[in-house]
Formats: structure tokens, sequence, C-alpha cells
């Protein structure tokens, strides 16, 4: 019997041919052929597909194989951190450490790191602004020269050795009853006061002296003469129709530069009622630049101007007053006319004045008592706090040392060992005291002489308040935990103190003992944890001011002119035939010299001189000729005693006879990037008085014969004839703006045809050069906000300063008393660019919403782009620039890259790159309006420059939408576009510069 | 016998015409023209050229040196900042493309104007063409700041979209003229040395000699058929090559032309560039022939005849040079535009007139002398004009490219350029590769085209024997 035989289908029983075909096929679908694709299975190039299958296969599983990402260190978190979302940054609200003006900021975290500064939007005081020094305070945050630890006689220790050394000394010197005394720069808030008062309560031989290199001495001790209070009013510039500035930088560096400008700004705007500006100054100054009238005056002569001024707004008033007076400067009737427009606008005008010169002062509060300025543009009843250094009590401090007599000295905050003005008497004072601890961040002069080092936290690792105006106050929190073994300044008092080293605990305490009780009702609501959660969020706390009324007037204002009389004797005799005076200032970016490591600060161009990396010898330019010395030509100043060489800066403006020379240079103990830039010149000052005086009747100025080229990022100083900056006089304006300004330029007539398709916006910028004062925060903010490396001298010589936004600076009239405009250039976001038809690789578009992208991978670095920008703006990668040590700090430090914005690329060698409109910011504000299902708001998003400017003179926003504020400022009749003869269309529009020539 | 002497002095050809000149002195029969070109490439090089042959090694080593160096550190060890992009980089690059408009003129422009005079240089010219074209493409590749990117200048198809390049820029016109041009040259250079190739193979002792040259000849076999085919070939190469002389150097020019700075936004620059090279190129030519013409004894062949019609071009484009230069600075006045007026003031006046004056001299003065005949026959003053006329037209490029970048619109952006060491050895590096090459050529290669100079010697009609040995 056969076996049977199975069949799987009816086609297979039927023998169906094809059946057994398929039978016999292994597989029912055929493989894939690569060679004839349409075939039918069983097709005769089996082989050849079989072996081209193969070939794919291992090609395919070899390609897979093959180049894996290099491996790097990741590092995942085994619990991830609160508040801390990967992408999202995270703000705090905080005050600014970089100064004593205790500015409000709002601090962005990514990663929990600090990336960026910005200022508190809703600060009354300061606005959303922030100053050059502000922006750059993050990245010392990342400085490798801070300490990393405590130390104790040089050596790296830990918190309970140093500890145990210093408390038993201190203990001791307590039982003894010797003077411990803590010498701080000007306490900053409430809480630290209170722990200084218990110290006081504690022991009562601890005294406190407040020291400041440049302080308001002067200013407060005309206060005590004249009103019986040692205090610094607070100043309302916004009330101000008038302004008179004898020798006041207050728009650059003095007390409250952001405050300042934010209200000087605000009563700048032409369409309203603009206020007039008036300047005395020897040196050319920030302030000075901006301006409507300025005189150039010797610092010995500023007093003689003030007496004039007074005498007649006396007369003005009906008072008597003494017959006039001797040689002033200015020229009689210039004088007439603004003590006239003076007395017209009493009540709101205000003269204000930074000299350190007792009797000037007491005769500028005399004017403003005159005229009404006390109780409208000065609220002495709510005094700014920002300075509080008397010079006398320092001085006695280092004599009282040098003879011994303070057996513990706890320094913080400040380096007198540099800036003192004789550094070398106080650092000799200093090693005759038994215990010296220096609470500072880095091994300063000072802090290298002290016993004990117990490095403070960084502000931005820590907790406080402030009080920069009376009950305004404003809180510190840490926005990042504290990078290294470092223990906040009033940790370690209270400790030393015997109490428990927990200044957040105690600040918490304070404010519920103090402040609370105080605040407004809506503040208060909920209970001390709820007020206090709500205080720490939004950074801020105003308390009802405490109202007092102006208390009368008690100056000696004919003993205060006899002493400004005999002082401008004294320097005419003591002037010689080729000597100069010489005038101290603070420089907008390196302040008193204690930011001399930070590179953005260095790198910054000074506002007014363009130059970095270095201070000089400012002299006119009557003077260079009559010396015969150019920009660069190293001099050598003296006064007998000490001797500092310099070199020269031409400046427009200055006071012939006068030389100029910018304090915080020349520091020895700074860190890798601030040693040895410049020359110090704190050397010169003088205790005069009781007051430190900056200014001296005469030092002699005497060429070497060398020369070092300034490292200036701007070594054209003229317009040349061209219509860059379009200024007209207010008169003239609010007359016919059109014949003051001409009419708005015709759209140029185009032989291509309109853009491609649009997208939703199209985004611009306006820039009021009436608002804009040169400040420069918005250059150190783009810095930091789009990872702008630093170049150093060497480069920025070679004309290769990598900023992305830069202040052009321009004189105009004769060189001696010179006009001079400010303008901010970035890229203008050209619709019809000439750089994005030249790029042979497309690696510069335009985007659908206006902007002129630059890919940085596309590059390859032909510069023709560079070439054919007609504003300049574009920026080559001249060398690798991260991780490079020949550039150093930051971005050479795994510590300093830190700081990076993880939103922006750090750009390669042989790339170019030029202001993006800060696209990643628009991106973020784009993204954020989509997910909250919301239409963009206009002013929701604010470009780095933007945020960061102090006069807000610079707007962002969508140009398609006429209600947004760009547009109406693109159109208003102040509007032009830089080079609009060019055709390019800028998507940048200025407005113009109007001043106030109107008495 | 007859080929042993010298060629100067052998016995005047009895069949010279006085109609026409005579453009080859001392070769009685045509094969002695074979063994004067030929003769020296079988000889070791005497020390004369061994001695430049080191300096121009020497040189090219530094150049080779100083372009790793900044290809390996940085745009940055040049002297370029941030509004001159482009300095010596470019003048260096539009230099030699200028140089190489001579060879190219030369070779077709006169052979379709049937110049017989072209025949005793164009071969050399042709060289010279070739090597300044690789000397200038050089430029673009080392000026960028990746180019280890270079390529995507270059269309290809790719997955990235496709990504084109930007066929609106001039510099992608110019990767397209320079390959395009290179391509030619090469091609025209190589055809017309085949039946040279030919004859050097038959003369070829040796076998690596004989296989080398046979391989370059492409089999040549010197048949009627052949030499027809071959010179229609010529003729259409000639055309092809002929519109680059001017498009090639035109589009360089747009390089500047194009922008929007003034001083280099103006329409006469594509003929005044063309003009300009045309000028530079038969300088270099000049100084280079008067030298080897000296060196290798070829003053028969490279006679005082051709240095004067060549004088007598350079002449004629450097008045077409010196009439641009009058043009631009009247059109600057008369335009009234301010920006364009400052930018040829500042030319004349500011800090770089230096350079301005030498260009000036150089270019539109001296070559006036050329119409001295007294001049034009002095080897001496011939070569020192040809020297000072390219350095004039070195300066030429500098004055346009810096001082129009250094100083455009925004006076805030005015700076100074400085070279800097690698940019100069970078500059003496790539006269080093020309002067390496061409030292090659005439050591390797026939020098003056052995089968041209044969059609116009006026020579005795030559046996049948004599017709199959040369």
């Amino acid at each position: 019997m056969t076996e049977p035989v199975y069949w799987k289908s009816l086609d297979e029983l039927r023998r169906d041919s094809r059946a057994q075909a398929e039978r016999r096929r292994e597989f029912l679908e055929p493989l894939p052929s690569a060679l004839a694709p349409a075939q039918e299975a069983g097709a005769h190039n089996g082989r050849r597909d079989f072996l081209a299958l193969m070939g794919f296969s291992l090609g395919a599983a070899t390609m897979g194989a093959c180049s894996r990402a290099p491996v790097r260190k990741a590092l995942p978190f085994v619990n991830q951190p609160e508040e801390t979302t990967p992408g999202l940054a995270g703000w705090y609200a905080s005050t600014c450490g970089g100064c004593a003006a205790s500015c409000s900021l709002l601090v962005k975290t990514r990663d929990g790191r600090p990336i960026k500064i910005e200022g508190n939007p809703d600060s009354a005081l300061f606005g959303g602004g922030t100053c050059a020094v502000g922006q750059a305070t993050v990245l010392s945050l990342y400085d490798d020269e801070r300490l990393r630890g405590p130390l104790w006689r040089g050596q790296p220790t830990s918190w309970s050795e140093v500890d145990a050394e210093v408390q038993p000394r201190l203990e001791a010197a307590m039982a003894r009853g010797h003077r411990v005394v803590l010498l701080s720069g000007p306490v900053p808030g409430p809480s630290t006061r209170e722990v200084l008062a218990q110290w006081k309560r504690t022991y009562p031989r601890f005294e406190h002296v407040v020291y400041e290199p440049r302080s308001q001495a002067a200013l407060r001790r005309a206060h005590l003469e004249c009103f019986g209070r040692a205090a610094v009013p607070h100043y309302r510039f916004d009330a101000a129709a008038l302004v008179v500035a004898l020798e006041a930088d207050f728009l650059g560096t003095w007390l409250s530069p952001v405050e300042f400008t934010r209200q000087y700004a605000r009563r700048r705007v032409p369409e309203g009622e603009m206020a007039r500006h008036v300047q005395f100054e020897s040196g050319l100054s920030l302030t000075g630049a901006n301006a409507d009238e300025r005189h150039a005056v010797a610092p010995s002569e500023m007093g003689a101007v003030a007496l004039a001024l007074l005498r007649r707004v006396q007369a003005a008033a009906g008072q008597p007053a003494p017959p006039s007076e001797d040689a002033v400067p200015v020229a009689a009737p210039v004088l007439d006319a603004l003590a006239a427009s003076l007395w017209r606008h009493r009540g709101a005008a205000l003269v204000v004045s930074a000299a350190a010169d007792p009797a000037l002062q007491v005769l500028v509060a005399a004017l403003n008592h005159a005229l009404g300025s006390y109780g409208s543009t000065i609220d002495l009843s709510r005094p700014s706090l920002q300075a509080q250094a008397d010079d006398t009590a320092m001085a006695t401090l280092v004599e009282d040392m040098h003879r011994g007599e303070v057996q513990v000295l706890l320094v913080h905050g400040v380096n007198p060992a540099y800036d003192y003005e004789d550094a070398g008497r106080f650092a000799d004072a200093l090693e005759r005291v038994a215990l010296t601890v220096s609470l500072g961040e880095r091994l300063d002069e000072t802090a290298a002489r002290a016993h004990a080092v117990c490095p403070d936290h960084h502000f931005l690792e820590s907790w406080g308040d402030a009080e920069p105006v009376a009950s305004a106050l404003s809180l510190r929190q840490p926005a990042i935990a504290p990078l290294f073994d470092t223990r906040a300044a009033q940790d370690s008092l209270l400790k030393w103190m015997g109490q428990p080293p927990d200044f957040h605990a105690f600040l918490r305490e304070t404010w519920r003992r103090t402040v609370f009780p105080a605040a407004p009702g809506a503040d208060a609501a909920g209970g001390f944890e709820a007020f206090w959660d709500r205080a720490l969020q939004r950074g801020l706390l105003d308390l009802a001011p405490a109202g007092e009324a102006a208390p009368a007037f008690r100056g000696a204002v004919d003993q205060a002119a006899a002493a400004v009389r005999a002082a401008q004797r004294a320097s005419a005799t003591a002037r010689g035939a080729d000597t100069f005076e010489l005038h101290l200032y603070e420089s907008v970016g390196l302040r008193d010299g204690r930011h001399a490591n930070n590179p953005w600060l260095q790198e910054m161009p000074d506002p007014v001189t363009k130059v970095t990396w270095g201070n000089t010898a400012c002299i006119a330019p009557a003077a260079a000729e009559r010396l015969g010395l150019g920009d660069g030509d190293v001099v050598e100043l003296s006064d007998g005693m000490v001797r500092v060489q310099l070199p020269v800066c031409v400046q427009p403006g200055q006071d012939d006879g006068t030389v100029s020379v910018a304090l915080g240079y020349g520091r020895s103990q700074a860190g890798k990037v601030g040693n040895a830039v410049g020359a110090g010149a704190y050397a010169f000052a003088r205790l005069e008085d009781g007051v430190r005086r900056h200014a001296l009747p005469a030092v002699t100025l005497r060429a070497t014969g060398r020369r070092r080229a300034l490292a200036a990022t701007q070594t054209h100083h003229s317009m040349e004839g061209r219509p860059l900056i379009r200024e007209a006089s207010w008169a003239a304006y609010r007359a016919d703006a059109v014949a003051a300004l001409g009419a708005p330029a015709a759209e140029p007539r185009s032989l291509w045809a309109p853009a491609a398709a649009k997208g939703a916006h199209t985004w611009g910028l306006a820039i009021d050069l009436s608002s804009c004062t040169g400040c420069s925060a918005c250059v150190v903010a783009c810095q930091a906000e789009n990872n702008v490396p630093v170049v150093g001298a060497e480069e920025v010589r070679r004309g290769r300063e990598m900023h992305w936004i830069r202040i052009d600076r321009y004189y105009s009239g004769p060189a001696d008393a010179p006009a001079t405009a400010f303008q901010p250039v970035m890229c203008q976001h050209c619709h019809d660019a000439p750089c994005e038809t030249v790029c042979p690789v497309v690696a510069t578009v335009h985007s659908s919403d206006g902007l002129n992208q630059q890919v940085y991978n596309r590059c390859i670095g032909t510069r023709y782009c560079e070439n054919n920008c007609p504003y300049k703006v574009r920026r080559f990668n001249w060398f690798t620039y991260a991780q490079n040590p020949r550039f150093g700090f930051p971005m050479d430090s795994a510590l300093g890259t830190m700081v990076l914005n993880p939103d922006v690329v750090v750009r390669s060698r042989g790339v170019m790159e030029k202001c993006s409109l800060c696209v990643q910011r628009i991106q973020a504000g784009v993204l954020e309006a989509k997910l909250a299902s919301r239409p963009l708001a206009d002013g929701a998003i604010q470009t780095a420059c933007q945020q960061a400017c102090p006069a807000e003179a610079i707007v962002f926003g969508d140009l398609d939408d006429p209600q947004s504020r760009v547009s109406r400022m693109s159109h208003g009749p102040r509007a032009y576009h830089l080079l609009e003869q060019l055709g390019t269309r800028p998507g940048v529009g200025y407005l113009a510069r109007i001043r106030n020539g109107e008495a | 016998m007859t080929a042993s002497l010298r060629p100067v002095d052998r016995p005047a050809p009895l069949a010279a015409s006085t109609l026409r000149p005579q453009w080859v002195t001392g070769a009685s029969a045509l094969r002695h023209v074979t063994d004067d070109i030929a003769r020296p490439l079988a000889a070791w090089p005497g020390r004369g050229w061994w001695l430049c042959f080191a300096a121009s090694s020497l040189a090219l080593l530094a150049g080779a040196v100083a372009v790793a160096y900044e290809i390996a550190t940085g745009i940055g060890t040049w002297g370029l900042n941030k509004s001159v992009g482009w300095a010596f980089d470019i003048t260096n690059f539009v230099f030699w493309i200028g140089i190489g408009h001579a060879g190219t003129l030369i070779s077709a422009i006169l052979l379709l104007l049937r110049q017989q005079w072209r025949t005793s240089i164009n071969r050399s010219a042709e060289a010279m063409t070739i090597f300044a074209v690789m000397c200038a493409a050089l430029f673009p590749l080392i000026h960028m700041g990746r180019p280890w990117m270079a390529f995507w200048v270059m269309p290809y198809p790719n997955q990235r979209g496709p990504l084109w390049v930007n066929f609106r820029s001039p510099l992608l016109w110019d990767v397209f003229a320079i390959n395009t041009y290179l391509t030619i040259s090469l091609v025209f250079w190589y055809l017309g040395m085949i039946p040279d190739f030919a004859t050097l193979r038959d003369r070829a002792t040796g076998k690596v000699k004989r296989l080398a040259y046979g391989l370059l000849s492409l089999g040549w076999n010197g048949s009627h058929r052949t030499w027809s085919r071959y010179e229609i070939t010529c003729l259409v190469l000639a055309g092809l090559a002929t519109p680059l002389v001017v498009s090639v150097h035109t589009i360089v020019s747009m390089d500047f032309a194009t922008s929007v700075l003034p001083g280099w936004h103006t329409t006469i620059f594509p003929p005044y560039f063309v003009a300009g090279a045309v000028f530079s190129g038969f300088g270099m030519v000049m100084t280079l022939l008067i030298i080897t013409r000296k060196v290798m004894h070829l003053e028969a062949y490279i006679t005082m005849h051709h240095l004067d019609r060549m004088a007598k071009v350079m002449l004629f484009t450097g008045s077409i040079v010196a009439f641009a230069y009058a043009t631009e600075i009247f059109t600057a006045w008369y335009g009234n535009n301010p920006d364009e007026r400052f930018a040829f003031w500042n030319r004349a006046t500011g800090p770089y007139a230096w350079a301005f004056w030498i260009m000036v001299t150089c270019n539109a003065l001296l070559p006036q002398l050329l119409w001295l005949r007294r001049v034009r026959s002095s080897v001496a003053l011939l070569f020192v004009l040809s020297v000072l006329v390219n350095v004039g037209m070195w300066f030429e490029r500098f004055v346009i490219i810096v001082t129009s970048l250094h100083r455009s619109y925004l006076p805030s952006s005015w700076v100074m350029y400085t070279p800097t060491l690698v940019e100069v050895a970078i500059l003496v590096g790539s006269f080093g590769l020309f002067f390496t090459c061409f030292l090659l050529f005439i050591r390797f290669l026939p020098m003056v085209a052995i089968w041209e100079i044969k059609g116009v010697v006026g020579a005795h009609p030559h046996s049948q024997k004599e017709a199959a040995r040369a």
C-alpha cells in the first residue's frame, strides 16, 4: 500500500504547474531584486540578486558600525535637582554687588547656574536697567582666581581650623579690652547693619569704619554743616528741568548711575518737556558728552564757578550778595544766562557736584537751597545710603594701626593696600596689627597681607538685603549654591560673635522683627511666611518713607566762599609754567579697580576715549600740540614723590592745563587678567582737611620718548561731514520737525521684485539717540548673552575686537569744545543686504521674519560679506578663541565656560559672526506665547541690549504691527536709517538726537 | 658643420625673404631648429639654472611653511582686521590671474589674428599661464577661514535640500571662471606640445625618456591627415580660449565691481582689469623670456623683433590702463558722490599714498617710455621696465583693495592695515612656486614650439632625408 500523499491546496492536487513551482521555492515572496525590480519570482538573476543583497547588508552593517559618536563624559543626576528643568531658565530676584549702588536684578539661571544678569523691571528706582559693571559681575562668579577656601598665614586650611585660630585670638583681644575694627565698604542693608549692631552690643570696643576709595565725604560733610545731617541726598533728575553738574559723572560712575540714567532719559524726551543739562568739568566724562552745554573748567576753578553762580542766584533772589569775585574761567555772560535760567526754573532745577571739596559742596548746597531744590529735585528726607564713608575715619584708623593701637582688624569688601592714598603706609600699618582677617573674595593686595583669609561668597551666592535709598529695600538671594568652600562674611561675623553662623536665618529674623511690621498692608497680608516668599520672589519692598520736612539751611556760605577762593589762589601758586592739574576719576568700566580681573570690563571700550585694556593720560589737543605729543606717547606724571608712566590720549574737550587719569588700573594682585594692566594712580590722592582729594594742582608731565600704541576700538573721531547722526536743536524741532531734520527719505527704488514670502512678523529695532548716553551696558550685555569672545589688548590694537554691538562716538565743532554724539551700531538686518548676495556658499540669508541670519555651520570664511557690509558690523573669528590658552579666561577655563549661554553656539575659527537680533530670545518668546495660546505681545521679547539699557534707548518689536512701539518710533518725524542712500533698507532705525540749547 | 655652430654664427638662409620680417635668425635648416631647442633638454642643466632653481625652491619652501602655519593657526596670523577683510590674499590672486592672461592672448588671439611672431614665445607664455593660474588658484583656497570646507563652493548634488551654492556671488563666478580657464589652458598647452613630444621621442636616447615622451605624444605619426586634423583642433581650441581672455578677468573684476564699497563699485572695472591683465602678463612674459633667451641661448628664436612687438603690446595696454585711471578720477569728481570722491582723494593723499604713486608711476608714466625706439631696442631697459610694470600692477590691486576697505562709509571703523611676515612669506612663496615650475618646464619640456617655429623659419627647402629626420 502506497503511503498517502498529502496536498496543501487544491492547486497542488490538481497538479497546477505553478503550484509545483511554488512548492519547490523556499520563500513565497521573492527577495527584492536589486537589478530587476519588476521581474517575476524565480527570476534568472537569482545569484546576482543574492550577491547584491549580501553586499547591501554587509555595507549597511558596516556603515552602522562606523563612526560612533566620540564618548564624552555625561554624568546624570541621581536625584533630579529641585526647580531645575534642563532647557528652561530659572529667574531669581537679587541685588547687585558690583558697586555700592545696589541695583535690583533678576538673575537668569540655566541648569542651576547663573548665566545672565538683567535688571528687575519692577524696581521703581532702577527699572530694568543695569550698567556694564553689573552685566559683567556674572563672569566674576566664575573667576578661576577666586579663593576656593580659607587661608591661614597663606596656607589653605579648613574652616574649623581657621576658626580655631581666629576665634580664640579674637576672644582674647576682647577679653583684654583691645580695639577690634571692621573695615568695610558701605553696608548695603539693614540686616548686615543689625549684625554689626549686635557686635557693638556684644563688645563695646568694636568699631566699624567704612572706607571707599572714591567717597562722597565732602558731600556728606557739606550736608552735615548745612542741614545737620551727614547724608547723601536722593537726587531726582526726572524732576529737574535744568541740571547743572560741576564735575559730576552722574550718568557714568557717580552714586547711582543706573537710576540717574533712567531718570535723566525720561526727562530728555524731545516730544515732552525736555530738560536741559549744563556741565562744568575738566576731563570729558560720559555725562559731559551728553550735556547740552559744556564748559571745560579746571578742578581748582570749579569752586569759583559755583560761587559765581551762587552770587548771581542770590542776587536774583534779592538777597544781599557780596560783590563779585575773582577770575572765573567761564565768561560772565554765560554765567549770567545760566544763573538766570536757574532762577527761572527754581523748584525744578538741580545742581550736583561729585567734587571732593567740602567748601565747594557747601556752595552747591547753598545754591540748591536758594533754588528750592530741596524738597523737589533733592530729597534729603529719604537719603541715599549708597555712599557712607568718611575719609577722616579711615585716615585716623590707619594712623591708629600704625601706632599699634588696633589689635584686630577685619577687612571686608575693600582693598586699601591697593587704593589707599598711601598704600605703602597702610601695608606697613597692617603689619602692626596683631590679627588681620580678610573676608574678601579673592587674594587681592590686602588679603595677601592678612593673617587669615576667610573668603566671602560672591554676591550671586549670598543671602542679604540692601537699602540703596532709605525705605526702598531689596533682597539678595543665592542663584547658585556656593561654588567653593567659602562662607558668607556675615556668617563669619556671627560665628565669631558666638552666634549660630546662619545669616539666612538672621536675615529672615531681622525682616520679621523690623521690616514685616512696617510693610504696607497689601504686602504684609497672609503672615510672615507668605510675606517673605513674596518679598523674595519680587526682590523688592518699598516701605512708606519717613517723610520728614526739609530742615533749615544753616551752612556757612561765606566761610565756604573764602575757602574756595583760598584754594584757588593756592592752586594758582602751586602751578608752574609747565605743570598740569591732575584730575583723577573712576572709569565707567573698572570703577575703583575691584573688577580689574574681569576681561569683559577690561575689553569694554571706554565710552569716551574708546580705549581698552589700560588707562591713559588725557590731555587737551592744544596741550598735545604744544608738547609735541600724540596718542600712545608714553609720559611720566610726577608730583615730586609719586611717578606714574602712562600713554597719552589726546582728548578733545579736555581742559587745557589739566590731565585726567582713570583710577582702578595698575593692580598687582588682581589675577592673571588684571595684573599690570594700566598704571595705578591712587598714589596721587591726598587727604586734605579731612577729605580725600582727587585733584592735584600741579603735576609735571614729561615725555619719555617711548611709544605704546593705544588699544582703541575707534581711532577716527569725526563724521567727516557725513550725515551719520542726525541732530537738531529742540527749538527747531518743536517749531518744525521736517525743516529741522529733513523730510523722511523716500523708499529707494529697487530693481528687484519685492522680497519673497514674509512671515508673521518683521522684527526690527529702533534706537533713540536722544536717550542713549553711550554707557556701553549693551555692549557687555550682548557679550554675556551671545558668548562673544574676549580677544585681548594686542588683538584690539589690530582692530579685531569681537563685540557685536559697538557705540560709535563722534565729535563735532572745535577740538577744545566739541559736541559729542553716540550711536550704537549693530547688524542693521538690511532687507536688501549687501552681505547676502556675495557669500559664495549661502552662509548668510534673510529669514521670513526680517532677520539677516548668519549660518555658522555653512560659513567657509571668505570674508566677502565683511568687505561688502557698509556698516562694518561683521566679526570674523581670526583664531580659535575657545579653549585656547593664548586667549585665556574665560573661554579657556572649565569654570569660566560655565557662564556661556547654552542657547547660543560658540563659534569656531574661520567663521563670521554678527548680531543676530538675539534670535534665541525671539524664539523663546514666540514659543512661550504659542504654548500659552496667546498672541505675542509687543514688548514681550527684548533683545539683550534693549534689556540692559538703563535709558531704554533701544526698542525691539514687530515692524509689521503698526501699533508696536518700534513701528511708531520708526515712523515718527525723528526716524531715519543709517546710510539710507545705499538702498540697503535696514531693519534698524535711529531717532535723531535733539539737543536742548534753550536757556 | 653648420649644425655645430651657434645659431648666430650660421650662414644666413638663402631664401630669406625681404618682404616679410625674419622671425628666426640663424637656422639654415629645419633640423637646426629641432637641435637648438631639443638639445638643452638632453643636457645636464648649467649652473645658472641650478642657482635659480635653488632660490625659487627656497622661496617655495618659505611659502609652504607660512601656508601650513596659517591654516593650522588661523587667518589671524595675517594682518587683516574688522574692516580690511582682504589684502595680500586677493591682491595676489588677481595679480597672478592677470599674469596668466598674456599666455592665452598670445596662444589664442594672436593665432586667430595670424601673427606669426607669436610662435617663438607662445609655448613659454602658455606655460606661464598655467603656472600663474595655479599660483592664483592657491589664494582663494588658503584665504578661507575654513579651507577644509572649500569644496562647498562646488555645486554638487547633496542630501541637504539639495543645498546649492549662491549663484549671485561673484566669488562663485570666480570658481567657474578659474576652473574653466585652467582646464582650457592646460588642454591647449598640452595639445600644442604633442608634435614636439613626438620629435623628442624620436630623438630620445634611453628607454625611460623614450617611454615618457612616447606616452605624452599619444602615438603621433606625423601623417598628413593627422596634421590636418590637428591644425583644425588647434584653431577650435583657440576659438574657445579667446573669449576667456576677456571673460575671466572680467569676472574677477566683478568681485569688486558688484560690491557697494566706494572705489570698488564702478562699471569701468571689467575692461580696466582685462587691459591691466594683459599689460602685467606681457610684463611677466618679457621678464621671463629675456632671462631664458639668454640662459638657454635662444636669442635666434626670441629675437629683438619679438621683444619689440611685445613692448608695443605693453605700451598699448599700459596706455589703456592709464586712461582708465584718468577716467576713474574724473568720474569720481564729476559724479559728485562724496564717498566716491573721498575714496580717490584718500588714495592719492592718505596713508597709502605711497602705494598709489608707485602704481601710477610704474603703470602710467614709465611705460610711455616705450614710444622711444631706443628703449624698445635695449634689452636691459626692457627688462627693468617689465619688472617695474609688474611691481606697479601688484600695487594697483593692493591700492584698489586696501584703500577702499580701510576707509569706507563709517569713519568709526577706519583702521590701518599692516601686512605680517606670514603674508609676505606667502607672496614670496607664490613667486617661488611659479619660478620653480617654470624652471622645471624649461628643463624638461620644449620651451619654444618646434613645429610652429618651423612654419615661419625662412630656411632652405629641405631634402626628403632631412625632413624625415627633423
